[in-house]
């Protein structure tokens, strides 16, 4: 029998270790090469030249992943090399020399990196596409990002993951020197040992991380100062993390672990101890899941705002789904029967907005600035109410005849103390009406056109201004579903004549989209890629450390514990495996959307909250699958 | 005086047809309070499975078992695990200590899970510490301490709840000839100080000698009986063996 035959038959007897190293190696490279290939497609490459912030992201987004697939490599070598370390001690003992036994452990290492990458890649390549699909379907995106099979990112995949295999070859090439030939063969026996407890370096994490949160609150000035805080924010949070999961965890189980009438009861004294001696081999794990959860909700949030800032947007740009001006009742009738045609946007509401526009002065320099030379809109409060009540709003004022209630203008912060008390005058052929504004209301009812000063007045005087001036009509329609409005859309632009000045909510909806689409979609993507990652690396790490307690839950039987009680301390086990890291990753989240909303001008002043807990919220969903899913699956190792 | 364990044509067959292995053919035994049973014979003769058997780890294929008056080989999974807990202590040849835990924690473990009271486990945990002389290694891990001592540790996790009958699986087996003795003497306290019934498998003569009877199985048949009586430890041991020559094969087997 040659050396091959021996390494042959070796890994088909170990199948199942062997698996389970490649799978966790094609894993990692797929993430990889995913995340790398977006990165590399045309699209994003000519973002990048011209927005550092996405730029920032890949960054931050490359850091973050590549320690993640290192560390997670490097977790399932060991994992693999102490499961083999008896067979290298059955090759030496059978006479194999130390060099032999090396070298076939290096080539084999590396034979196996060099085909996780290979199907990776392969297998990215497919995910690639499957992940644009999604994301593009998720978020009607309609952005095109093109995933080519790229030379660069199949040049960096292979680079960064044969530099790892070089290393986990050598290791195991070394494995042979580096113990006595009696250790091999004790190597399943050793047990980790109980961590120490250290005060200092539990106090030293939560400084760490609270500086990172410090330079999370700094407005940097320059891009320069952004990389440089960037930098030391990456470099604060991941050893606070880290020390944080290492020290304080230990410090607070230890405390636990005192209160003896707690410790002493049940199933606690197994659970617990437990989770202490596993921290040394979790605290790496755990600090990766929180920072790819922080990642993760920070990426999806930042996405999901541009999208739900463009809605709210657009809502308020174009009220009303259809408006135009009213120009002859036949071309108003045809674009009626347009929209009613539509039985899939059932119509809510329809109505006639009389305008009347007309030049004035104000007496505030700060909105007469705004004005300038342009004409103040005028709705009557009737048709105001009228409007809101379609639009599912309620008015509640009632105004006399020297009054009026000016509708903040879109684009503007102007405050009811901007307003209040001030008067404009409204300049006609052969006379002058002076009004003063009583409030400021938000809610609009006209679509968006510069200078957007619109005034409710009384119906009484609105009724006397249009003896001055005759007021425009213009026809408003509101329907249900108005994001998908598509087909409509395309048929009145058909239809209407260009003074008709036909605007729908869709078209600006779009627009918005299509401005913002490229963020949306690399932020989607990353979401959906951290996403995978963190699933996978929790279920693979529970489930190897399922097996190695086995033996431990067999003594517990035999003594007799019940299986229910089994289950209870793996369910408790669990729980703060996930747990921990879900809360700090949410934590160190929001502090990241913090930070992204210095960097997204977009972002800046806007209300973040509906986004921030709508993801939350979803995160917390998939991330509690992920949870049932891997509880399920050890329950099952262990029962068996 | 009271039966603690009653076997009654216990069978056990392994495999499926055409592959046949009978382990335990047709066994009968009777163990009272405060009795010191041995279980002898050689490699594969079934003392094992008849001890796992007895334990509730594994079940007879045919026959009864009825261990302080309750029929064990009717009670579903998670009322034999209360029964283990509440009746049985475990001794095993390779300690099955959790090394998670401490010394201390590993012993007063039953009792946690009983929920037991605080004062009162800390009082019964210092008990079996003196009684297995473990004082000085309470706060230690198993993985800092000799074979011998995890072995009373065990012994001392077994002995706490005070158990009806305590099962020893060839508990020497792993010691050296100091610690192997340091265990038996202190299973032998137990047995006459507290009166514990205990059931001890070996193929160790040496231990066999501390019994005070000792049942011979060959080929998952009971083969001899052999009692104690007025005899010292030592003419005893001489009688062990020579059953054990008899036995055949048996004395490469002796220490």
């Amino acid at each position: 029998m040659t050396l091959f035959d021996v390494a042959k038959k070796n890994v088909i007897g170990n199948f199942k270790n062997y698996l389970l190293y490649f799978v966790s190696m094609i894993f990692s490279v797929v993430i990889y090469y995913t995340f790398v290939s977006l990165r590399y497609s045309p699209e994003v490459q000519k973002a990048i030249e011209s927005s550092d912030s996405i730029l920032n992201i890949f960054i931050a987004g490359s850091v973050v992943l590549l320690l993640f697939v290192a560390i997670f490599i490097f977790y399932s070598n060991t994992f693999f090399t102490k499961k083999r370390k008896k067979e290298v001690g059955v090759y030496s003992l059978l006479g194999l020399r130390k060099k032999t036994i090396g070298r076939m452990l290096f080539y084999e290492n590396l034979i196996m990196g060099g085909g996780a990458v290979l199907i990776g890649i392969i297998a990215g390549t497919i995910l690639a596409k499957l992940f644009t699909i999604m994301v593009l379907r998720l978020l009607e995106a309609p952005v095109e990002v093109s995933f080519g099979v790229s030379i660069e990112a199949i040049v960096n995949t292979i680079t960064i993951f044969l530099l790892i295999s070089l290393v986990t070859s050598i290791r195991a090439y070394r494995l042979i020197y580096r113990f006595q030939l009696i250790e091999l063969f004790r190597a399943e026996q050793e047990g980790e040992k109980v961590p120490k407890a250290s005060v200092f370096a539990a106090i030293i994490s939560l400084i760490l991380i609270g500086f990172s949160y410090w330079l999370g609150f700094q407005s940097p000035k320059d891009n320069i100062e952004i990389l440089t805080i960037l930098g030391l924010f990456l470099f604060s949070i991941v050893s606070g993390t880290y020390l944080l999961f290492r020290f304080l965890t230990v410090f607070l189980l230890r405390l636990v672990q005192k209160k003896k009438t707690n410790y002493y009861k049940g199933t606690n004294l197994i659970g617990i101890s437990q989770l202490l001696f596993r921290i040394n081999g979790n605290a790496r794990t755990l600090t990766i899941i929180a920072l790819l959860s922080a990642i993760t909700i920070s990426a999806i949030s930042v996405g999901y705002s541009f999208y739900y800032m463009n809605e709210k947007q657009a809502e308020k740009a174009s009220p009303f789904s259809y408006t135009h001006i009213s120009v002859n009742d036949s071309l108003d009738r045809e674009i009626e029967d347009v929209i009613r045609a539509d039985r899939e946007h059932q119509l809510i509401g329809r109505m006639d907005i009389p305008v009347i526009m007309v030049n004035g002065d104000i007496s505030s320099p700060l909105l007469q600035d705004y004005l300038r030379d342009g004409p103040i809109k005028i709705v009557s409060e009737t048709t105001y109410r009228k409007a809101l009540e379609i639009l599912g709003k309620t008015y509640d004022f009632k105004l006399s005849n020297h009054e009026a209630i000016g509708i903040r203008p879109l684009l503007t912060e102007y405050t009811i103390d901007d307003y209040k008390g001030e008067n404009f005058t409204l300049q006609f052929t052969d006379q002058k009406l002076t009004l003063e504004f009583r409030s400021l209301v938000e809610e609009r009812i006209l679509p968006w056109s510069y200078p957007d000063f619109v005034a409710i007045v009384s119906d009484e005087l609105f009724a006397q201004i249009s003896s001055f001036v005759s007021p425009v009509t213009i026809k408003a329609y509101k329907v249900q579903d108005e994001k998908t409005t598509k087909d409509t859309t395309l048929q009145l632009k058909n239809v209407a004549s260009e003074e008709m000045r036909v605007t729908t909510f869709y078209e600006i909806y779009r627009e918005g989209l299509e401005t913002g689409g490229l963020n949306l979609f690399i932020l989607g993507f990353l979401g959906l890629v951290f996403i995978a990652a963190t699933g996978s690396i929790i279920y693979f790490k529970q489930l190897t450390e399922a097996h190695e307690d086995r033996t431990r839950y067999e003594i517990l039987r035999k003594i007799g514990v019940s299986k229910k009680e089994i289950h209870t301390i793996v369910r408790k086990q669990m729980l703060f495996v996930f747990g921990l890291p879900f809360i700090i990753g949410v934590v160190h989240g929001l502090v990241i959307l913090k930070i992204a909303a210095n960097i997204f001008s977009v972002l800046i002043g806007s209300d973040l909250t509906v986004p921030i807990v709508v993801t939350t919220i979803l995160y917390f969903v998939i991330y509690l699958g992920y949870y049932l899913l891997t509880l399920s699956a050890v329950k099952n190792t262990v029962k068996n | 005086m009271k039966i603690v364990v009653e076997a009654k044509n216990i069978k056990k067959v392994y495999g499926t047809k055409g592959n046949v292995h009978t382990a335990l053919d047709d066994i009968t035994l009777k163990v009272h309070e405060g009795e010191f049973v041995g279980v002898m014979g050689p490699s594969g003769a079934g003392k094992s499975t008849l001890l796992h058997c007895i334990s509730t780890i594994d079940r007879p294929t045919s026959g009864e078992i009825y261990i302080d008056g309750i029929r064990i080989t009717n009670l579903d999974e998670e009322q034999l695990a209360n029964f283990r807990r509440e009746k049985l202590g475990f001794i095993f040849q390779d300690y099955n200590l959790l090394d998670t835990l401490t010394v201390k924690e590993n012993i007063i473990l039953p009792l946690a899970l009983a929920r037991v009271d605080l004062h009162e486990l800390e009082e019964r945990v210092n008990q079996v510490a003196k009684t297995f002389g473990l004082d000085t290694i309470l706060e230690k891990y198993p993985y800092q301490i000799s074979g011998g001592q995890k072995q009373r540790t065990a012994a001392a996790r077994a002995m706490i709840t005070k158990p009806t009958l305590l099962l020893a699986d060839e508990p020497t087996g792993a010691l050296d000839s100091k610690s192997a003795t340091d265990l038996l003497e202190s299973l032998k306290v137990l047995n006459k100080v507290e009166r514990a019934t205990i059931l001890l498998v070996t193929h160790d003569a040496f231990a066999a000698s501390y019994c005070d009877r000792v049942i011979f199985i060959k080929d998952g048949k009971l083969f001899t009986e052999l009692v104690k009586g007025k005899r010292t430890r030592k003419q005893f041991f001489q009688k062990v063996l020579d059953v054990l020559s008899a036995l055949g094969g048996g004395l490469h087997d002796v220490v």
